[in-house]
């Protein structure tokens, strides 16, 4: 009873935050999965509606990096389709929560925009744990910006458990550099995200470019690591009790070469 | 300043204003009003008195008491002018110092701290400064917190605006009580708060318990 009434204090998602599809990685040469669909287990579940919680699931994002490379204007973009050209300095930290449909499931993601200033790093920090998914952004316009990355992710993975977030490095502003130039940062930025064992992204705020795709492939990772781990749990637990078959047969498919695929392709 | 027997008229010592053996009373009014003391104003006044008392018996000398208020006022003037001049430098010094000094202290606020004898880690407040420090770590935490606090709740009551705006409601009114079901939807803190809503805002908080 209690359920069904929380249903409806969810209001059906937008079109463009329904993905059905596994949306594409940007770069082969940095990317953190190649499936083109969905863990079969995982869309089982959820053809089933054999989802648990995850109607209420809320997965974690953190985005860090310096001072001015972009955040805000990236979050910005994604969450409220909007460009501001006036620089305004985040204060500490904000969140924004993206609502989604993922293989018929409603999904949230709560994304949370930090200071890249020193002096807030004491604050923001405290808000990097349990995140399901850590963005470290720099401008390719300021190539500094870059070598910084590696502090920014070393800050983030310290409250977090080893290999429980998704890594992403995104490349901002991409409007701002020719093609070309665009192209040879890209060249360092691939071997950074390689060492940083991170999927990478060139994004422009100010045009919306690769933006939403960005989003929709953090947001597909991350709502199909938390299935796994949420059947994995109610596996567990129906094992111990004994279970029937159905979930046996869940239980099972784990092991399929698919998920074995996942684990070799980066 | 009575009792000063040598009477030696020395110009030289009158430019130099110094007391030393002091040639008597009158010579206050010889001298330059920069150099002027007291004792200089308290043997004027001697003279003036001994002037007016012999003015009784001899009216002759009003001459003399004349001069010597005239100087007397020349002296006066001479001063206050000075005085408003100095008042100005002083002022315009105090300007510029204090420009320096802030100057100073945008430049090298750790070198400047350093040189104050504080500690490296130190820093100085300039208490008549609208902008300066006032708030600690701590409440500039607890603000963000409850900012962002505030900030799940309005998403949260924006979703449930949306669901009454949408219709949602009388669908649900046929599957359950109306009255009951709509004050789950539209009350944000209603008693009639599920778990699972509350594990949402929990959820978007478990951090909090953190550092
Ligand atoms: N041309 C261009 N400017 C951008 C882009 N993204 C951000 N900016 C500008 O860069 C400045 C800093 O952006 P902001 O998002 O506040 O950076 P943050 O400090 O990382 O949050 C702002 O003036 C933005 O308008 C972009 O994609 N293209
Ligand atoms: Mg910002």
């Amino acid at each position: 009873k209690m359920k069904s009434s929380l249903m409806h204090l969810v209001p059906p998602v937008s079109r463009d935050r329904i993905i059905s599809h596994f949306p594409k990685w940007y770069t082969p040469e940095a990317c953190l999965q190649f499936k083109d669909h969905f863990h079969a287990q995982v869309r089982s579940a959820c053809q089933q509606r054999n989802t648990g919680t995850v109607g209420l699931k809320i997965s974690k994002v953190v985005v860090v990096g310096d001072l001015y490379v972009g955040k805000t204007s990236l979050i910005n973009r994604f969450c409220k389709d909007s460009f501001d050209r006036d620089y305004k300095a985040t204060i500490g930290v904000d969140f924004e929560i993206e609502r989604f449909e993922i293989a018929g499931v409603p999904y949230n993601l709560q994304i949370w925009d930090t200071a890249g200033q020193e002096k807030f790093k004491c604050i923001a920090s405290a808000y990097y744990r349990g995140a399901e998914v850590i963005i470290t952004v720099f401008d390719l316009a300021d190539i500094q910006t870059l070598d910084h990355t590696k502090q920014w992710l070393e800050d983030a993975l310290r409250e977090n458990e080893p290999g429980s977030s998704f890594i992403f490095l995104v490349g901002t502003k991409k409007d701002l550099v020719s093609g070309a130039a665009c192209e040879r940062t890209e060249l360092d930025a691939i071997r950074f995200a390689n060492e940083m064992q991170a999927e990478y992204w060139s994004v422009s705020a100010k045009t919306g470019e690769n933006v939403k795709e960005f989003f929709s492939r953090v947001a597909a990772l991350a709502f199909e690591q938390s299935m796994l781990k949420e059947l994995e749990k109610s596996y567990g637990r129906m094992a111990q009790i004994g279970a029937g078959n159905l979930i046996r047969i869940e239980g099972n498919s784990l092991e399929t070469p698919e998920s074995n695929a996942q684990a070799n392709c980066c | 300043p009575q009792e000063l027997p040598l009477e030696a008229e020395d110009h030289q010592h009158q430019e130099e204003g110094e007391e030393k053996e002091e040639p008597g009373p009158e010579n206050a009014f010889e001298k330059s009003p920069f150099h002027l003391t007291a004792e200089d104003v308290y043997d004027m006044s001697y003279v003036v008195g001994r002037e007016l008392l012999t003015i009784r018996s001899e009216p002759s000398r009003t001459a003399q008491l004349q001069f010597k208020i005239v100087r007397i006022l020349e002296m006066l003037e001479a001063l206050v002018n000075e005085s408003n001049l100095t008042v100005e430098e002083l002022k315009m010094e105090r300007d510029n110092l204090k420009k320096e000094v802030e100057g100073l202290r945008k430049e090298c606020p750790a070198g400047k701290a350093e040189q104050l004898s504080l500690g490296p880690d130190k820093m100085i407040i300039d208490l008549t400064d609208p902008n300066r420090p006032r708030f600690t770590l701590q409440e500039l935490r607890d603000v963000l917190q409850e900012r962002n606090q505030l900030k799940a709740q309005l998403l949260i009551a924006q979703e449930e605006l949306q669901c009454c705006k949408s219709g949602l409601i009388s669908q649900k009114e046929d599957q359950a009580g109306p009255v009951q079901k709509e004050s789950t939807v539209c009350n944000p803190s209603g008693s009639s708060k599920t778990n699972e809503e509350k594990t949402i805002i929990k959820r978007l908080f478990f951090f909090k318990s953190g550092k």
